[in-house]
């Protein structure tokens, strides 16, 4: 745990610390981790898809050294999927090989009084944690030395579902009716929301959430998150394909191209051994960047004026 | 304790400024505070950024909040009226000043102030000094006499702090957050001003100003100048204040005001504020009625479940637990009329309409006047404005035909209409005399679940002239009258409810 420590002692560490396992974060970023580690409270991060909320989890897990243990949320997701289900085939083969053993577990009892009391002493062992089958959130509470608890796209999962998530996202703590209460037992995990805002997340959440909203990034750091990423990018290219993406985020777009796109995007131009932008090129490639024909099209006829001017 | 008590005014103003901050957050900002501590401004702004505001919208209301609240005071510097603060303000006090002798004397102001005195020359040359100090020809520095009365006596004190910190007070006294719209800033920065102390102030100086001692008189110009400083700062104060404290709830007044008053004759530069509260009614309305998923008995089987539950049946499976969920979510078909008779309604049906299709997954929007067309698609594609000119460009040019409106209707999606539906028409039924069609009305009203009409016609002039209320009111499930925010809320309320 030390290193961790250390690492989360002030925001620049951090922020050093991301940059080393190549995730450029801004100020608030690293804030948000640092407030996180320090105070105990799970991050909610929104933001747009592909600026690199779920990356900022799993680089976290990277850097802290600890295990990511990952819940994708979807519609219809319930507690048997998220938090444990009971081994119920197990519990069946049991009762099965059990019902020819009763005889001798009953042993010597007479009448129907004294057998129930036989069975009284075995206790509830169908439903004990032997029996159990413990899923994303059990496990991350479960976890000795801490991990990092993504819960992914919760915007996604039905609204039954955040209130599911409450004990655990302020106590560190789940309850099961057959057992009783689990608690995290030393180290409590460091979790992340992430919601792409399809939905508004309820305000019980939220408020036990420190928020954290990414926005697209802007060009000095989306510049470096490309070369971090694109190491073998030449400057020029990556300085002219940056503005570029900028210029696209100024238009009127179904879906305004990401980090994740221009990332892809400086591959695919390296790829092609390019040096610097043409009006050609980005035309053969923007269906790296546009995900919708609608928009290739509309961007399309502007290529040649935007490439000209991020050239200057 | 100060720290505390300015955050929590802090929060207060958030509130105010419509930032939704529990209490539980208050404390998770306390702790973010004790742990980031306050030297770093910037620092503490992005933190409490992460732990108050939870919504993009609010980060930006946030953001201003901050900015303006910090500019004035100090994290620690700050309003604390009581004087257990005082020796927190050591630090600050020194620096602001730039007064190396008599800065942090802290406790006895009297104390502080013959050291301030004497340490005069020394502190007008330095850079970051509170007060301009040029003084007129005639009177060079030197000596001076000792100012007489409070206030002139905090000016020549020279300490912001405890002049912002005396303002504070007087601010408290006359109970300044009490400010509610800007033309009260002046009568409040007189109070203010009145009590800390300036009539006794401006005696002292009108005094001074006609002594025969040189050190009198440069006593006055400096009490003057200073009081004009003074001045100054005390209206900044206010404006600070009225920020804080009156800005929204003048909104909220307005926007009081603006639910209840006829559509029609709002002003054109109310339009954005109409805009954001029909936007967050809709939203409101949408999230409270929001669908709850319910398991019918049918489906695909849920093996895990089933088994589980019938353990108890000694494995015997009889009771059976089916997977399918039914979604069921309101379905809505909005007709608008755009037409020139009901035009000054028509852009906020629009603007309603538009704010129902982005919290509503399914609203399909038409709009007509003499032609009917669909403009779901339109309203996707587009911003809210540009939606709604759009529209009303395209669609408002024909003299009014509902007959030939639903006659179209009928034939784009007659048969999507079913039992779940709902059909909210918009407008006067005014039909220049033409084709009621009411008996495609009447199909629509068998087929679906619901049809209701909305009116911006007080309920008077229904049924006159060429007006068919009558007709179509026969088929449709419920006819309202709705030209205000308050009765379009009403009725969308209704409509989420019966429809669940």
């Amino acid at each position: 745990m030390g290193d961790i420590e250390k690492l989360a002692a002030s925001v620049a560490s951090l922020q050093a610390s991301f940059e080393a396992h190549r995730y450029i974060c801004s100020d608030e970023i690293a804030t948000a981790v640092f407030l996180a580690y320090q105070l105990r409270k799970p991050i909610l991060i929104e933001g747009p898809p592909g600026v690199g909320k779920t990356e900022l989890a799993k680089t976290a897990a990277e850097m802290f050294a600890l295990p990511l243990i990952r819940l994708q949320c979807y519609e219809g997701l319930d507690e048997s999927k998220a938090i444990y289900e009971w081994k119920y085939g197990k519990q069946l083969l049991y009762t099965q090989v059990l019902k020819e053993a009763l005889g001798e577990v009953l042993g010597d009892a007479q009448g129907f009084r004294e057998s129930v009391e036989q069975l009284h002493k075995f206790g509830d062992i169908f439903f004990s944690e032997e029996f159990l089958e413990p899923r994303p959130l059990m496990k991350a509470i479960k976890e000795e030395d801490g991990c990092i608890l993504l819960i992914d796209e919760i915007d996604k999962a039905d609204h039954e579902f955040e209130s599911l998530l409450l004990e655990i996202l302020s106590d560190y703590q789940l309850s099961i009716p057959e057992i009783g209460t689990i608690k995290a037992v030393a180290e409590p995990p460091l979790v992340f929301l992430t919601s792409n805002n399809t939905r508004e997340i309820s305000d019980a959440l939220k408020r036990r959430c420190l928020h954290l909203y990414i926005p697209f990034p802007d060009v000095d750091i989306e510049q470096r998150i490309v070369a971090a990423r694109v190491p073998d990018i030449p400057p020029a290219l990556q300085q002219q394909l940056v503005a570029f993406i900028h210029e696209l985020r100024g238009l009127d777009l179904k879906k305004m191209p990401a980090i994740s796109e221009t990332i892809d995007w400086a591959r695919t131009l390296l790829l092609l051994h390019a040096d610097a932008l043409d009006a050609n090129m980005v035309r053969d490639t923007l269906n790296v960047i546009l995900k919708f024909q609608e928009d290739i099209d509309n961007v399309k006829g502007e290529v040649a004026a935007i490439t000209a001017k991020v050239a200057k | 304790m100060g720290v505390e008590r300015t955050i929590s005014n802090f929060i207060r103003a958030l509130r105010n400024a419509e930032v939704r901050v529990s209490t539980a957050e208050t404390l998770d900002a306390m702790s973010v505070v004790e742990l980031v501590g306050y030297e770093d401004k910037a620092h503490l702004k992005r933190s409490l950024s992460l732990a108050l505001p939870k919504t993009a919208d609010e980060k930006n209301t946030f953001d201003a909040c901050f900015d303006s609240f910090f500019q004035f005071q100090d994290v620690r510097g700050e309003t604390a009226s009581d004087s257990s603060s005082e020796s927190e303000q050591e630090g600050e006090d020194s620096g602001e000043g730039g007064d190396g002798e008599g800065g942090g004397a802290g406790g006895d102001p009297q104390n502080q102030n013959r050291g301030k005195k004497k340490s005069k020359s020394k502190s007008k040359s330095k850079q970051n000094n509170l007060f301009e100090e040029e003084e007129e020809a005639d009177l060079g520095p030197g000596e001076i006499t000792d100012a007489h009365s409070p206030l002139g006596k905090l000016l020549m004190a020279n300490s912001r702090v405890e002049l912002a910190q005396s303002m504070a007070q007087a601010g408290e006294a006359i109970n300044v957050r009490e400010i509610q719209i800007f033309t009260q800033k002046g009568l409040y920065a007189r109070r203010i001003m009145d009590h800390m102390g300036l009539p006794d102030l401006n005696r002292e100086i009108s005094d001074l100003r006609t002594d025969s001692r040189v050190p009198a008189r440069r006593l006055g110009q400096q009490l003057k100048q200073r009081r004009d400083f003074l001045r100054e700062q005390v209206r900044d104060y206010v404006e600070q204040q009225f920020m804080l404290n009156a800005d929204v709830s003048g909104k909220r007044l307005r926007e009081e005001m603006l639910r209840s008053v006829k559509l029609s004759n709002v002003e054109h530069r109310n339009f954005r504020l109409i805009q954001e509260m029909v936007y967050k009614m809709a939203k409101k309305l949408s999230t409270l009625h929001s669908r709850r998923r319910k398991v019918f008995k049918r489906g695909q089987l849920n093996v895990p479940r089933t088994l589980r539950n019938n353990m108890s049946y000694d494995g015997a499976i009889f009771d059976l637990y089916w997977k399918s969920v039914k979604v069921d979510r309101p379905k809505v078909f909005a007709i608008c009329d755009v037409s020139g008779s009901v035009a000054n309604y028509a852009r906020f049906m629009l603007m309603f309409l538009y704010s129902m299709d982005e919290v509503m997954p399914k609203v399909r929007s038409f709009a007509f006047s003499s032609d009917l067309a669909e403009v779901t698609e339109l309203f996707n594609r587009n911003k809210i404005e540009d939606a709604i000119a759009k529209v009303l460009h395209d669609y408002s040019g024909g003299s009014t035909d509902y007959g030939q409106a639903l006659l179209d209707f009928k034939k784009l999606c007659l048969d999507d209409v079913d039992n779940r539906t709902t059909i909210i028409i918009l407008g006067d039924a005014r039909n220049n005399h033409g084709e009621a069609h009411a008996e495609v009305l009447r199909e629509l009203y068998d087929r679906s679940k619901r049809v209701i009409w909305l009116n911006p016609e007080a309920k008077l002039a229904w049924n006159t002239g060429d007006s068919e209320m009558r007709k179509y009111g026969a088929y449709s499930h419920q006819v309202e009258e709705c030209n205000s925010l308050m009765h379009l809320e009403r009725v969308v309320s209704n409509l989420l409810r019966q429809t669940n």
